[in-house]
């Protein structure tokens, strides 16, 4: 092995018992080892420190533009109240426009924003046409096992996508999507259909906690994902999976900005195309860890979605009284299965814990 | 619901930072940003020039906050103050301007000059690896900060840059890196 070889796999602790006391002798006796040992070791850490400080630079910008900047965007959609706080009365004069402008596109969000699949879409009524036909033709195709099942329920009322929280049968999804419903049901190519009650709400972050009834169904659940503690950045590879139709969908793109519509600094915005059916679903880091949760886009721009950020989740679901409570639905934060795989391999793994929800209104 | 809490303590602010966490960094940002902007814009400074400081000052703390040997021996404000004040003389020097300072805050914290000098020089090697990835080129930068910053395997890299397999990639990996080196150091060390 080439010296520069031996000293990354050391540091990154790869080396095997003979090795490391092989590398462990020759920085004991040999001292040009040791100095290029060091040189290494010093280039790497400015390379990181140089990214480190650069990530940082960034953040403090993004923060004064929120806090201090000029155009100050204080309409930020979950916090109305900043507006009468901070905009004296030129500020009004100077951002009519800007206000008119802003909630029109707020009421289209509430409308169309969201990433719902209502059951009128013509794309879901035709793959149920589709499947019921060949249904009729009975037995010819074997796998239609499960989409047998499908078939033979009342269409929901509204559709949208949730993944696994844990392995104790929890699973996370969008609030304005289970609001109000009656009964939901998750499924997906792996697990039938399933009855899940919601368990926790936060409706100002938008997200909620179901727990699916059938204990069975999460026995051997191993999440293969984990909960990311640090903010992503600007520039990342992301991807979502999500049912914007009966089958799991990939989307894949960057991570556009740390905040999302109006600055919502509990939000990422994504460029990934995103589409009714999508809410709910996971956002995700090129290593398989969890970056947020998808919420919505602005109906007018294609290609601009909103995600709710794994960092604001994870303070949430902390935020939790009660200590059983709070142990049950504990975050998958070890590390990420799924950093050395391949994006392929990684959906595959990932698939079983990315179900379709079905929610149910009785009005 | 679910706001970063409202009074953070110096400790508050400290741990948070070594944690990296974002709300606790905002907070931070807020709530000292207008002692350094009332420091830099009385002593002749812009707005713009006071942001600048001001970053750079947290930069300073931050990067301080994680060194696990950092023990904050005054007040933050007080911190926050001296140093933001000691990168504003400098500037001020550098362009010639030297009176006196006109202080809004009673305290100074005299030790704050060592940690500038430390992250002044850390600055200077950041800016010497900057210009030797530049000289370095495609793909050769990417690929090092991909493997080194990015930790990405050499599988993934190999897959990234269209290598035929990870050995390759390794291997084109260790000439990026040498000539980096080459770059980086004045006389850089060679071993078998």
């Amino acid at each position: 092995m080439r010296a520069v070889d031996l000293f990354d796999s050391y540091l990154e602790g790869k080396l095997n018992a003979n090795e490391l006391e092989e590398f462990e002798l020759r920085l004991n006796n040999d001292p040009v080892f040791v100095k290029a040992f060091e040189e290494h070791k010093t280039l790497i850490s400015i390379l990181n420190a140089s990214n480190e400080r650069q990530i940082l630079k960034g953040k403090l910008k993004h923060i004064h533009s929120i806090e201090f900047g000029k155009e100050a965007k204080i309409i930020s959609i979950n916090k109305p109240e900043k507006l009468t706080k901070r905009i004296g009365k030129t500020f009004i004069v100077a951002a009519s426009a800007a206000v008119v402008a802003v909630i029109s596109t707020i009421a289209l969000l509430s409308t169309g924003g969201y990433l719902l699949k209502k059951q009128k879409n013509e794309i879901t009524d035709l793959k149920l046409e589709v499947t019921g036909l060949k249904y009729s033709q009975n037995a010819i195709v074997k796998k239609l096992n499960t989409k047998e099942d499908k078939v033979k329920f009342a269409a929901a009322n509204l559709e949208g996508s949730a993944f696994a929280l844990n392995n104790n049968g929890y699973v996370l999804t969008s609030w304005h999507m289970v609001n109000g419903a009656d009964s939901i049901f998750i499924q997906n190519a792996t697990t039938e259909r399933a009855l899940a009650k919601i368990i926790f709400k936060d409706p100002a972050l938008d997200i909620a906690v179901l727990k699916i009834e059938d204990e069975g169904i999460s026995k051997n659940w191993q999440v293969p994902f984990a909960f990311n503690a640090k903010s992503a950045e600007v520039g990342e590879d992301v991807y979502t999976l999500g049912f914007p139709r009966q089958d799991v969908v990939y989307g894949e793109g960057s991570l556009s900005s740390l905040s999302g519509y109006y600055n919502d600094t509990a939000m990422y915005q994504v460029s990934i195309p995103v589409n009714p059916g999508n809410s709910g679903g996971p956002l995700l880091d090129s290593q398989g860890n969890i970056i947020g949760v998808i919420r919505g886009k602005i109906s007018s721009a294609e290609g601009t979605g909103f995600a709710i950020k794994s960092t604001e989740i994870m303070r949430s679901i902390a935020a939790i009284e009660g200590d059983s409570a709070k142990s049950e639905l504990l975050l998958n934060n070890s590390k990420s299965a799924l950093k050395k795989l391949k994006r392929s391999e990684q959906i595959k793994r990932i698939n079983p814990y990315v179900f379709n929800v079905l929610v149910y209104k009785n009005n | 619901m679910l706001r970063p809490k409202a009074n953070f303590s110096d400790n508050d602010f400290v741990e948070g930072l070594k944690l990296e966490d974002d709300l606790v960094l905002t907070a931070l940002y807020k709530k000292y940003y207008n002692l350094v902007l009332k420091l830099v814009v009385s002593n002749s400074g812009s707005s713009e020039a006071a942001q600048d400081i001001y970053q750079e000052t947290i930069i300073v703390l931050y990067e301080k906050c994680k060194d696990p040997e950092f023990k904050l021996n005054c007040q933050l404000q007080t911190y926050i103050y001296s140093v933001a004040r000691n990168l504003w003389l400098k500037q001020l020097k550098k362009h010639g301007n030297v009176g006196e300072l006109k202080d809004y805050h009673l305290d100074v914290y005299e030790q704050s000059g060592a940690d500038i000098k430390d992250h002044q020089s850390k600055e200077n090697e950041i800016q010497k690896a900057f210009k030797s990835l530049e000289e370095l080129g495609e793909p050769c930068a990417s690929l090092i900060k991909d493997f080194y910053i990015k930790k990405m395997s050499m599988d993934q890299i190999s897959e990234k840059f269209g290598y035929t397999n990870a050995d390759n990639a390794k291997n084109q990996k260790y000439k990026c890196l040498q000539r980096l080196k080459r770059l980086f150091f004045d006389n850089f060390t060679i071993v078998d």
